[in-house]
């Protein structure tokens, strides 16, 4: 039922009628608090960081090759799955050039927000009208996206 | 005619005995039986040879509580009932062939001691039911018996019993009141005629 | 004017006639209270407040309801296979149906015991029995699933089982049938008294892990045990059972063990068996065979292990040990209320409804008030043991719940009805019709110290006309009470599957917050996970075939596969590498003939698939993951035994030209 549910979700997206979750007849406040949860202003003021927890990330140069390392086990348990190394798209888009395509904030709530971001933020929202699947919610802690962004931008060409 | 009927008298007395007929093919008594869990009822009917509906249920529910199974075997009533009612018919028939006062009071007294004699056998044989109970019962009640109401409504344990006469009881009885009807009706024609 | 008064008269008697007719007493009405809707109406979004663990009976499970809606959540297989998921198919838990006796499928689960500490419900655990085949399981309320079943030796019938102790030390098994024991087992049915014996096993649950080891057993004079309680607070450390069959007959028991006026409650003192076990006293029979499954939970594969070894205790020879109390008439339920003193038990044909003292029973033990022995065992004196009886409470006495103030909810089979009882005056208070004939009743935590009370639920065993009728067979039907006012209210029907005996109710808050969403990948420690893509691949040993395959939305790696040939047994370990909550994966293959996969985010299970012909055979998702589920599918070629087809496998490859022949 409740995929039926997502299906109808994802057909309603696709006519760009509506990002939200489709709603029950009666209001129950307190059962919405992903919806009814005011989004930052900061993330309105500042798009392209996305939408999650994730406000700022350091970069450090060179890569941290421990964080590379995880990251790269990460990425073969929960990512390779669906993304290539390469500019292919499998389901989704290929990694090659991410990071230098998106902010490092994005990467980040993308990987560990993804249903909000689907949701609400419009870029996520512009690839999966291409890719048609929505992007599973690996349940990837905070610590293990910045090290799988690590591994992108070893990907990326990143020393 | 001296004593003989009013042809209306002798027309009903005829009728009535024709009526009779109808207990070889219509049930003459109900039981019925409710308990919570059967609201919809259980019954058993009482014909001139036989019983039907929920006999072996309400059997198989009293062996609990030591009751004997109901058969037909246990009444040997079942055997004459045809022929007894036969005689009736007969008795009815010829009351109206004599048409005589007399023959008429004798049918009206034969019909009544019949309805009567059946009904004590009836009381009789749910005393025997409802008393003699197996010793090996799983359920004994202290002090309980089950004897069925001969008409009306009792409590048994978790069942209500309701007993009362059915189609044909209820065209016996309507024969029992109209042929004494007939009989009443006769004095009254018979004070006119004497006038 | 004759023809008129004759006429008129006939026509008069007629209408008497029906109107004598129409005085028939009508059937019992139905009652329907105003305003039930609204107490059991969850709006949608709106949560449940308490979970109803619930026997499944003869389908050998145990369903979830939601109270007050009376909506059923889940099905959850424990001792009976269960294609839905693939329970008792799959490689990983078909080792938790094995018994001593080999592979069952089926069993019959009558009783739950959600797991206690001080007395009350603490959320861990539901414990069950199977009556059949004799077992007690253990299922995780975290995951609600089944991850532990041990089997019974020198049992047979578990019916009295799996009573608990107040801070689940113990959990019961009674045998409801006695048999033969020991060595020799061939032996006339005829010499019942002679060669029967019954037993009762303590199964200790580890505080840690709830892990079920049976700590000793009591050998008992043969007679059948029905049900039982463990004692709380002041009779913390006794057990209480109810017997029947007090007259040792073998056959007709209908008949043949009815007879005597009373039969007994048999009183155990669990912790002076314990005393004799740490002295030593416990006789080690070691020629046994009984099987313990687990559940890993860190690979998610069940292990059977045989076990062959138990001390026992006679209870007869042994002093202090037991006490039988006697009791009216076959006792079915044996209940102890809240504040532990009170012991009811029912005489199912009994007209009275006993309620024994524990206070009283010390007494009498110390006193040593009793009325000879039953197979060496004292019987106490029925009056010295009595609280009191309740008089006249309805017909068919079952069960017995509680609520918080004080009162005592009797089911009643016969007069199918739920009686109001005070426990200490003895006094009926109020009576609610069932429908129809009630068995079990279950006050949400009736069975502990500090019940919830709020509602009382009815576990009928006839359904009649509640529903719209199904054929023959029909749905179980159950009903809900509240019994916050004084006097009980109707609020709700509810179907049931399987046949419900007896069901526990627990606040949804104590379960809720502690549900399992996912399984962590990282912590799969299956041996054939394929924890990636990377790590998908197909391995020849011999005649087997094993096939390392992921499945995340929305598509199976590898889904090509070739070079498998007749004669091979194919393993298809499918890892979901979903981390979100409800994305389970299914899989399944045409012709396999065991059932589906339902595989939970980050678990693997297998599928064992034998072909029996050549071809290319599908294979696919069998549970609705995403937009694109109906494309989650591949295919397997199966060649002749004697093919050379190389064993090859991919995703997404598009070869120019296709191998083999």
């Amino acid at each position: 039922m409740k995929k039926i549910a997502l299906f109808l979700g994802i057909a309603v997206m696709l006519f760009n009628c509506s990002p939200d979750k489709p709603k029950t007849q009666e209001e129950y406040p307190e059962n919405n608090e992903v919806q009814s949860e005011p989004v930052p202003a900061a993330n309105l003021m500042d798009p392209g960081k996305g939408i999650g927890s994730v406000k700022s990330v350091t970069l450090n140069t060179p890569l941290e090759q421990d964080r590379v390392k995880r990251g790269n086990a990460i990425y073969e348990m929960k990512c390779s799955a669906c993304h290539k190394l390469n500019t292919d798209r499998l389901v989704g888009p290929g990694w090659n050039g991410i990071t230098k395509r998106r902010r490092p904030e994005w990467i980040m709530n993308m990987v560990t927000n993804v249903d909000v971001m689907l949701d609400k933020d419009a870029e996520a929202q512009k690839l999966l009208e291409l890719c048609l699947t929505r992007m599973p919610n690996q349940n990837v802690s905070i610590g293990d996206a910045r090290d799988v962004l690590e591994f992108m931008r070893q990907n990326d060409g990143e020393k | 005619m001296k004593n003989s009927l009013h042809v209306i008298s002798r027309i009903t007395v005829a009728i009535c005995a024709i009526a009779l007929t109808s207990a070889y093919f219509t049930p003459l008594w109900q039981i019925l039986m409710w308990a919570p869990q059967y609201p919809e009822g259980l019954e058993m009917k009482i014909w001139i040879n036989n019983l039907t509906g929920n006999v072996k249920i309400i059997s198989a529910l009293n062996h609990y509580i030591g009751m004997h199974t109901i058969e037909v075997s246990m009444f040997p009533e079942f055997k004459y009932m045809i022929y007894c009612v036969g005689v009736l018919i007969l008795i009815g028939l010829l009351a109206a062939l004599i048409n005589k006062r007399w023959a008429l009071l004798a049918f009206v007294i034969v019909l009544c001691s019949a309805g009567l004699a059946l009904l004590i056998d009836f009381y009789m044989w749910g005393y025997e039911y409802g008393h003699n109970l197996n010793p090996d019962a799983p359920i004994k009640v202290p002090g309980m018996t089950y004897q069925p109401p001969v008409i009306g409504t009792k409590q048994l344990l978790n069942f209500t019993a309701f007993s009362g006469p059915d189609v044909g009881g209820w065209i016996f009885i309507v024969v029992v009141l109209t042929s004494f009807g007939a009989l009443v009706a006769e004095q009254f024609f018979m004070k006119r005629k004497t006038i | 004017m004759k023809l008129n008064k004759i006429i008129s008269t006939a026509t008069a008697l007629g209408v008497a006639a029906v109107l004598f007719s129409s005085c028939k007493p009508q059937g019992p009405q139905a009652v329907t209270t105003s305003g039930a809707a609204e107490k059991v109406y969850v709006a949608p979004g709106k949560y449940d407040e308490f979970y109803n663990i619930v026997s499944g009976g003869f389908n050998g499970q145990m369903s979830i309801y939601g109270l007050p809606s009376g909506r059923l959540f889940r099905i959850i297989p424990v001792f009976s296979v269960f294609p839905e998921n693939g329970y008792g198919f799959s490689e990983e838990s078909k080792a938790m149906l094995n018994t001593s006796h080999g592979f069952i499928p089926w069993d019959d689960l009558h009783h739950i015991a959600l797991s206690q500490t001080n007395g009350e419900h603490d959320g861990r655990w539901a414990f069950c029995n199977a009556n059949n085949t004799p077992r007690v399981g253990r299922i995780d309320m975290k995951t609600f699933r089944t991850v532990e079943i041990l089997e019974l030796p020198n049992s047979a019938g578990n019916h009295s089982s799996p009573f608990i102790t107040e801070n689940s030390e113990y959990v019961v098994a009674g045998t409801r049938f006695s048999v033969p024991l020991g060595e020799n087992k061939d032996v006339p049915i005829s010499s019942y008294k002679k060669n029967f014996t019954g037993t009762i096993s303590l199964i200790s649950v580890d505080p840690k892990d709830g892990n079920m080891k049976i700590a000793f057993q009591l050998l008992t004079p043969g007679i059948d045990f029905d049900l039982a309680r463990a004692g709380k607070g002041p009779s913390h450390g006794w057990f209480f059972f109810s017997c029947y069959n007090t007259e040792q007959a073998h056959t007709l028991l209908e008949v043949n063990a009815s007879q005597r006026d009373k039969d007994f409650i048999l009183a155990v003192n669990w912790k002076k068996a314990e005393e004799y076990i740490k002295q030593g006293k416990g006789k080690k029979v070691s020629n046994l065979k009984y099987a313990h499954n687990s559940l890993d939970e860190k690979t998610g594969v069940a292990t059977s292990e045989m076990l062959n070894e138990v001390l026992q205790l006679d209870i007869a020879e042994l002093k202090d040990l037991a006490y039988f109390i006697p009791c009216p008439k076959s006792p079915h339920g044996c209940d102890t209320d809240p504040s532990g003193e009170y012991i009811v038990a029912s005489g199912k044909l009994a007209a009275t409804l006993p309620v024994f003292s524990f206070a009283k029973i010390q007494k009498a033990i110390a006193d040593k008030t009793f009325d000879g022995d039953y197979s060496g065992i004292p019987i106490i004196k029925y009056e010295a043991a009595l609280h009191g009886e309740v008089q006249k409470p309805g017909l068919g006495p079952l069960h017995t719940e509680f609520d918080g103030n004080g009162n005592a909810y009797t089911s009643f089979f016969v007069s199918s009805e739920i009686v109001k009882w005070e426990v200490k005056s003895l006094k009926v208070l109020d009576r609610v019709p069932t429908y129809y004939s009630i068995g079990h009743l279950s006050v949400p935590g009736g069975p502990t110290k500090k019940p919830y009370g709020k509602y009382v639920i009815a576990y009928n065993k006839i359904t009649k006309d509640r529903y719209l009728p199904t054929g023959p067979e029909l749905a179980q039907s159950a009903q809900l009470y509240s019994i916050d006012g004084d006097k009980m209210q109707l609020l709700l029907d509810f179907p049931t599957v399987g046949e419900p005996h007896y069901g526990e109710a627990i606040p949804a808050s104590m379960i809720m917050p502690n549900t399992q969403k996912i399984y962590k990948i990282e912590e799969n420690q299956h041996a054939y996970a394929a924890k990636g893509e990377k790590y998908t691949k197909v391995e020849r040993k011999g005649n087997q075939v094993h096939v390392y395959m992921t499945a995340i939305r929305s598509h199976l790696t590898p889904d090509n596969i070739e070079g498998v040939k007749l004669g091979d047994e194919v393993y298809f370990h499918v890892t979901n590498l979903e981390q979100d909550w409800d994305v389970p994966h299914g899989f399944a293959i045409k012709a396999a003939n065991t059932a589906e996969l339902l595989i939970m985010p980050g678990e693997t299970q297998t599928l064992k698939w034998k072909p029996q012909e050549v071809g290319v055979f599908p294979f696919y998702c069998t549970d609705f993951c995403s937009a694109l589920h109906q494309e989650m599918q591949g295919y397997i070629r199966v060649s002749g035994a004697s093919s050379n087809v190389p064993l090859t496998f991919s995703t997404g490859k598009v070869e120019a030209e296709p191998s083999g022949k």
